[in-house]
């Protein structure tokens, strides 16, 4: 087995019309084991900014406070609120600097930038940047994502719209993945403001 | 002399770094550089002087680029500057590698005042001899900024520093205004430099350096400002017009 | 300091043993996303033509259907990137920086071979272990210049090279048809048609073909220069009714358990 599927998740996030979705099952296991189902894998980074980071859980309790501490620190030193885009610049060179030991987290951004132009990425464990204009997908779940994202997902979608082709196209990944599932949350991100909700989910 | 004037560390019973006030002498005895900010850009502008007509002026650099949206010059010790020059580029490329843009000028020049205060606490070192200026552009528009020996820093609508920073800050006082255009500004700051200058004014004897905002068409794309020294042609043709 | 203390720069080591003990206790330790790749350059008459695919793979998996693989050095170099993706990214950014530094303090414009050693010293001081391999193309006061770097540190300077999963396909299109003296139009024609040997003949490579054409003073980057593989879209929608998923707002269910949660017994 892979060391990322030893917790097992799934993170997905879409761009609509000026508003991003990004979603994440709740699921801890160790194995098969299941262990918390309010496991939290999608942090805010700023009012319009949230990262997802599916992979082994104890690098996601990690990298999540590392970035917020960085975040925190260029808030404060430049006297803005970091970009999506820059954000996953420094995302992807904090993973990257670690090349030779990774951390074992694929990293997802989504935000409005502030112009409200939805932004998402994805990234691998070393930090390659994969820029989308549709979706990106990680975690355990992730070719049952892909699959779900290529054949629910279309251009402009509405935040209520987009709300429920993400939703669907989660829910029906996780529930052909063993290790991930066990409640979602979504969040959708609009110029008004973030809407989150949390998705009932077959629990087995 | 008076036992204050020797270790840097030491303030005098006045409360003064003597040190650091020669250092701003030794600005003070640098040939003038003066800055404006325009309403769509920056200018500076500063005097080459040379202490003999047989050196070949057209290659001395008293400005640099630092990042293409940033530019700077300098009063006081050219070998001093080359040292900060050769510093804020780095400093620009470790920005630039994290998050893939220029650095607002003000970072920058936090982190260049940042290293000119180190050296006037740190041991076996002296102040830089320098007073800068930093002409750059980013979201919050044009930036013109003044570093001192101290680590002091200022943001300025314009200024002068250098030889004739006195006079050179009544003259600008005078024809400053906050709607100025970029070429104006220009204008203003050769006139401002002419004011104190000794001797003739040639396309030879001073530097100017530019950066202008984008036109809002081009903002949206990957256009970026940049910073350009003007060339001797150039300069002449602002000379001949102002004669 | 603009950047805190602890984004020094090098790579950090500190969870190498962790991942080590994962390892061997059986755990398999995920691959990085790669560039399966077909990337070439060629010389003709006036300079140098780069071209890519767009495609970037995990495993089996299409990780992005539309990536770019031209990297940029500096204004008179481009570099195509083949293998681990975000070696070929970084490896790129940081020479560009290098040498964006090199040309400040020069005051003239970098040159390709300079690039190229940078490169050739880098990876070779990593002895293979940073998996880019790159094909380097620009012009600049000696003419213009194509390189190959594999990730050991060799390199080749040859008239029109190849690399990449699809590099085999590609060099067989460059070995029937590639000339001296080629124009322009030729030239971009035959990287075009190398590319897309790979794309429809190499599983690593797939989607569209980005091409750079480097002359002298000028640089034209044509991002996404054939798609030979559009997509079809959907033909029926696939929206849901609003309400197709049950949910519950976070928000007001914390609130609804303040008032249920009864500590007064």
């Amino acid at each position: 087995m892979s060391i990322m599927q030893y917790n097992g998740s799934a993170v997905v996030a879409m761009v609509g019309k000026n508003c991003v979705a990004i979603a994440a099952d709740k699921r801890l296991g160790q194995r098969a084991l299941t262990v918390d189902m309010d496991f939290q894998k999608v942090f805010p980074v700023t009012d319009r900014t949230y990262v997802g980071l599916p992979g082994l859980a104890t690098d996601v309790k990690t990298l999540s406070d590392r970035f917020r501490m960085r975040v925190n620190l260029y808030r404060h030193r430049e006297e803005r609120v970091i970009e999506p885009e820059t954000f996953a610049n420094m995302v992807s060179q904090i993973m990257y600097e670690r090349r030779f030991g990774p951390y074992f987290v694929e990293p997802v951004v989504a935000g409005l930038d502030k112009k409200n132009k939805p932004f998402i990425c994805g990234m691998d464990l070393l930090g390659c940047l994969n820029y989308a204009n549709d979706f990106v997908v990680s975690g355990t779940a992730s070719d049952n994502l892909f699959g779900m994202c290529e054949s629910l997902w279309e251009p402009d979608l509405e935040p209520e719209e987009l709300f429920e082709t993400i939703s669907q196209c989660l829910l029906n990944a996780v529930d052909r993945d063993a290790v991930s599932g066990w409640g979602a949350v979504v969040h959708i991100i609009t110029p008004d403001g973030v809407i989150t909700r949390d998705l009932k989910c077959r629990m087995d | 002399m008076d036992r204050y004037s020797f270790s840097l560390t030491t303030f005098a019973p006045n409360g003064k770094l003597l040190q650091i006030e020669h250092a701003l002498a030794a600005v003070g005895n640098g040939s003038t550089s003066v800055g404006i900010k325009a309403a769509n850009g920056v200018v500076v502008a500063t005097e080459k002087k040379t202490g003999s007509s047989l050196i070949d002026v057209s290659s001395l650099e008293h400005m640099a680029m630092v990042c293409n949206s940033i530019g700077m010059v300098y009063s006081g010790m050219g070998p001093d500057f080359r040292v900060l020059v050769s510093s804020a580029r780095k400093m620009a490329q470790r920005y630039i590698q994290t998050y893939k843009e220029d650095p607002p000028v003000r970072i920058l020049v936090k982190e260049l005042a940042s290293i000119m205060q180190e050296f006037t606490q740190s041991g076996g070192v002296r102040p830089f001899g320098v007073s800068l200026l930093l002409a750059g552009v980013d979201d919050r528009g044009p930036n013109l900024y003044q570093v001192d020996p101290s680590g002091s820093y200022f943001p300025w609508k314009a200024t002068a520093i250098g030889k004739n920073m006195i006079n050179s800050k009544t003259f600008l006082e005078k024809r400053f205004n906050s709607d100025m255009e970029l070429e104006d500004a220009v204008h203003t700051a050769i006139l401002t430099l002419k004011e104190g200058i000794e001797g003739q004014m040639t396309e030879e004897s001073i530097d100017i350096g530019v950066i202008s905002t984008l036109p809002a068409a081009q903002s949206d794309g990957k256009a970026q400002p940049t910073f350009k020294r003007l060339s001797p042609a150039e300069i002449r043709d602002y000379l001949s017009n102002i004669a | 300091m603009a950047l805190p203390a602890e984004a020094s720069t090098g790579f950090k080591f500190d969870n190498v043993k962790r991942n080590q003990l994962l390892g061997d206790k059986g755990y398999k330790l995920p691959t990085a996303t790669k560039t399966g790749t077909t990337i070439v350059g060629l010389i003709f008459k006036d300079g140098v033509v780069l071209g890519a695919d767009t495609r970037a793979t995990a495993g089996t998996i299409v990780a992005d259907k539309n990536c770019e693989k031209i990297h940029y050095l500096a204004p008179n170099m481009y570099c195509c990137g083949a293998g681990t993706a975000a070696d070929t990214e970084f490896t790129t950014s940081m020479i560009s920086s290098q040498l964006a530094l090199h040309s400040l303090n020069t005051g003239r414009e970098a040159r390709v071979v300079t690039a190229m050693t940078m490169l050739k010293q880098y990876l070779f001081r990593y002895q293979g272990h940073i998996g880019a391999a790159l094909v380097l193309g620009g012009y600049d006061v000696t003419g213009p210049h194509l390189f190959t770097i594999y990730p050991h540190g060799s390199t080749d300077k040859l008239p029109f090279v190849t690399m990449g999963s699809g590099s085999l396909a590609a060099m067989s299109v460059f070995e029937s048809r590639w000339r001296e003296g080629l124009s322009r139009e030729e030239g971009i024609e035959l990287v075009k048609d190398a590319i897309e040997a790979g794309v429809f003949n190499d599983l690593g490579s797939g989607s569209n073909v980005d091409v750079c054409v480097l002359t002298k003073g000028n640089v034209e980057y044509l991002r996404g220069y054939s798609r030979p593989n559009e997509r079809v879209f959907k033909e029926q929608s696939y929206k849901f009714a609003p309400g197709t998923t049950e949910f519950i707002d976070p928000a007001a269910a914390q609130g609804e358990d303040a008032t249920a949660m009864d500590v007064s017994a």
